[in-house]
C-alpha cells in the first residue's frame, strides 16, 4: 500500500505537468499560427507578436511548478529517498494536483486562441498593443486561481 | 484544417487594400495621368506600368489574378478560391459562345477574345479550344453537358437570353456545390444570399420592364433562400410592398433601407450596388472570428469591390465624367 501511495502522488505530479504543458504547447502553436501569418506581411511586428505568443506558456510552467513541489514533498529531490506515503495521502496529493492540471491544460488552449485573435488585432491596429496582452492576460487569471488551489491543497497534505 | 494562419495573413494584407479616402482623392485628379500618379504608391502600378495607362481594365485583373494565385498558396481550401472565380468561367463561356452564334450567323468579327478574363479557374486558352473544338470532356462544373444544351437551345430558337439564363441557372448550381462540398455553413449561406440578391436584381429589373409574372419564372435561379415561386409573385405587387413581403428574409432590410431613402425607383446601378454591399455585409460576422473560412471570401470580395471602384474612378477621371455621380457608385468595400 505504501507504494500505491507513491505512485498516486507521482501521477498527480505526472498529470499537472503534463496536461498544463500540452495545453500550452497547443496554446502557443495556435498563437504562434496567427502570428506567422501576420509577419508575413510585415516581419516589423516580430516584437508585439513574440509576446503575444508566449502568453499562453506560462500554464506549463505553472504545471511543473506544482510537479516539482510534489516531487519535493515527496523527498525525492534532495536524493535522500521517498518518503513514506499512505494511499490516502497519495491521493489527497493527486487531487491537490489536478486544478492546475485541468485549468491549466484548457485555459491554455483558450487563452492560445485569444492571443492569436490579439496577434490579428494588432496587425490592424498596432497602437492597440496594450488592449491585445489584457485580453489573454484575463484567461490567465483562472490558470492563477488553479494554481493557487494547488499549492494550498498540497501545503495541507502532511507527508512522512 | 485550421484557419488561424490563413485569417492573420489576410489582416496583414488587408492592411494594403485602398480605402475611401483614397477613391474620394482619386476622383478629385484632373486627369488620367494625375489619377494613374496616384496609382504609384499602390500594389496596381506595377500591373499598369505593364499593360500601359490606356489599358487600365487589364490591370485591374492582373491584380486581382495576383492576390488569388497568392491566396492559393495558403488557403487550405482551395474551393474557397473557386467559389469566387467560378463565376469569370462562365462568364467566359457566355463570351465564347455568343462569338460563335455570331460567327454560325455568318459574322466574320463575331468573336471577342479581348472581353475574355484571365480569373476564371479555367484557362482561357484551354477554355477557347475546348468550345470552338467541341471537346467538353474535362470542363469542370457541369459545363460539360451545359455547352451541348446551350448549343442545342440556340439551334432551336436564335435566344441569346435564353442561352444566357441557362448558363446563370448552372453557374449558381455549381456555386452550391462547391460550397456544399465545403461544409462551411456561412460560406454555403453566402451563396444562398447571392442567389437571392441575383434574383431580386431581377426582379427589379422585369418589374421595370412591367414583365408578366406568369412567365417570369424562368427568370429565377434555384438554390436561394427566397423560392423563385415567391420572387415571380413580387411582380405582381407594387414594389413599395417588396420589403414587407421579404421582411421574412434577410435581404428584405436592403429593399427596406431603398424604401426609407424613396429610393425604390432608383436606377439598376443604385440596386445593384446596395445588393453588392448587401453581399459583403452578411459575410461581416467572420471579422470577428480568428479563423473563420469565411474571411478568404470576404477579403476576396473586398478586393472585387476595390477593384470595382478603381474601374470606376478611372473611368470618371478618363472620359471626365460627372464626378459626384462617381462617387455614389462607389462601393463600401474596406
Amino acid at each position: 500500500m505504501e507504494m500505491l501511495g507513491l505512485s498516486l502522488a507521482m501521477l498527480g505530479a505526472a498529470l499537472a505537468a503534463a496536461l498544463a504543458g500540452i495545453g500550452s504547447a497547443i496554446g502557443i502553436g495556435v498563437a504562434g499560427g496567427a502570428a506567422a501569418g501576420v509577419m508575413t506581411e510585415d516581419p516589423n511586428k516580430f516584437g508585439s507578436c513574440l509576446i503575444l505568443q508566449a502568453l499562453p506558456g506560462t500554464q506549463g510552467i505553472y504545471g511543473l511548478l506544482i510537479a516539482f513541489f510534489v516531487l519535493n514533498k515527496l523527498g525525492l529531490l534532495g536524493g535522500g529517498g521517498a518518503l513514506a506515503v499512505t494511499w490516502n495521502q497519495g491521493l489527497q496529493i493527486l487531487f491537490s494536483c489536478l486544478p492546475i492540471a485541468l485549468a491549466g491544460w484548457q485555459s491554455a488552449i483558450w487563452q492560445g486562441r485569444t492571443s492569436a485573435a490579439s496577434i490579428q488585432m494588432i496587425s490592424k491596429k498596432p497602437e492597440a498593443m496594450g488592449k491585445a496582452i489584457i485580453l489573454p492576460a484575463m484567461v490567465e487569471t483562472y490558470a492563477v486561481l488553479a494554481l493557487l488551489v494547488s499549492i494550498l491543497m498540497l501545503m495541507g497534505v502532511q507527508v512522512g | 484544417m485550421s484557419y488561424v494562419y490563413t485569417v492573420a495573413r489576410l489582416r496583414g494584407m488587408e492592411n494594403h487594400l485602398l480605402d475611401s479616402a483614397f477613391f474620394s482623392r482619386l476622383m478629385d485628379s484632373a486627369n488620367i495621368d494625375d489619377a494613374l500618379k496616384a496609382l504609384g504608391e499602390t500594389s496596381y502600378s506595377q500591373w499598369i506600368s505593364q499593360t500601359g495607362t490606356a489599358n487600365f481594365d487589364k490591370a485591374i485583373d492582373s491584380e486581382i489574378l495576383a492576390v488569388c494565385d497568392e491566396l492559393k498558396s495558403f488557403v487550405p481550401d482551395k474551393e474557397l478560391l473557386d467559389i469566387f472565380r467560378l463565376p469569370y468561367d462562365f462568364h467566359n463561356v457566355k463570351v465564347l459562345l455568343k462569338g460563335l452564334f455570331k460567327v454560325r450567323g455568318g459574322e466574320t468579327e463575331g468573336r471577342r477574345y479581348d472581353l475574355l478574363s484571365k480569373l476564371g479557374t479555367i484557362d482561357t486558352e484551354e477554355l477557347t479550344n475546348a468550345i470552338e473544338t467541341e471537346e467538353y470532356g474535362f470542363l469542370p462544373y457541369g459545363l460539360t453537358d451545359l455547352i451541348p444544351q446551350c448549343w442545342q437551345l440556340w439551334d432551336a430558337a436564335k435566344n441569346a437570353q435564353a442561352v444566357e439564363l441557362l448558363i446563370d441557372h448552372q453557374m449558381f448550381r455549381a456555386m452550391l456545390a462547391v460550397a456544399e462540398g465545403l461544409k462551411m455553413p456561412d460560406v454555403i449561406q453566402w451563396v444562398k444570399f447571392r442567389i437571392d440578391a441575383e434574383n431580386l436584381r431581377a426582379a427589379i429589373r422585369l418589374a421595370r420592364m412591367k414583365y408578366d409574372a406568369g412567365k417570369a419564372l424562368t427568370f429565377f435561379h434555384e438554390g436561394g433562400t427566397i423560392r423563385p415561386d415567391d420572387m415571380a409573385k413580387l411582380l405582381n405587387e407594387p414594389q413599395e410592398t417588396w420589403s414587407r413581403i421579404l421582411s421574412y428574409t434577410d435581404i428584405g432590410a436592403v429593399l427596406n433601407a431603398l424604401n426609407e431613402q424613396g429610393d425604390m425607383k432608383a436606377s439598376l446601378t443604385d440596386v445593384s450596388k446596395a445588393l453588392d454591399d448587401y453581399l459583403l455585409k452578411v459575410l461581416e460576422d467572420a471579422k470577428y472570428s480568428m479563423d473563420a473560412p469565411a474571411n478568404v471570401l470576404l477579403f476576396l470580395l473586398t478586393k472585387e469591390a476595390e477593384a470595382r471602384n478603381m474601374r470606376v474612378a478611372l473611368v470618371c477621371v478618363a472620359g471626365g465624367l460627372d464626378r459626384e455621380f462617381g462617387r455614389r457608385l462607389l462601393s463600401n468595400g474596406r
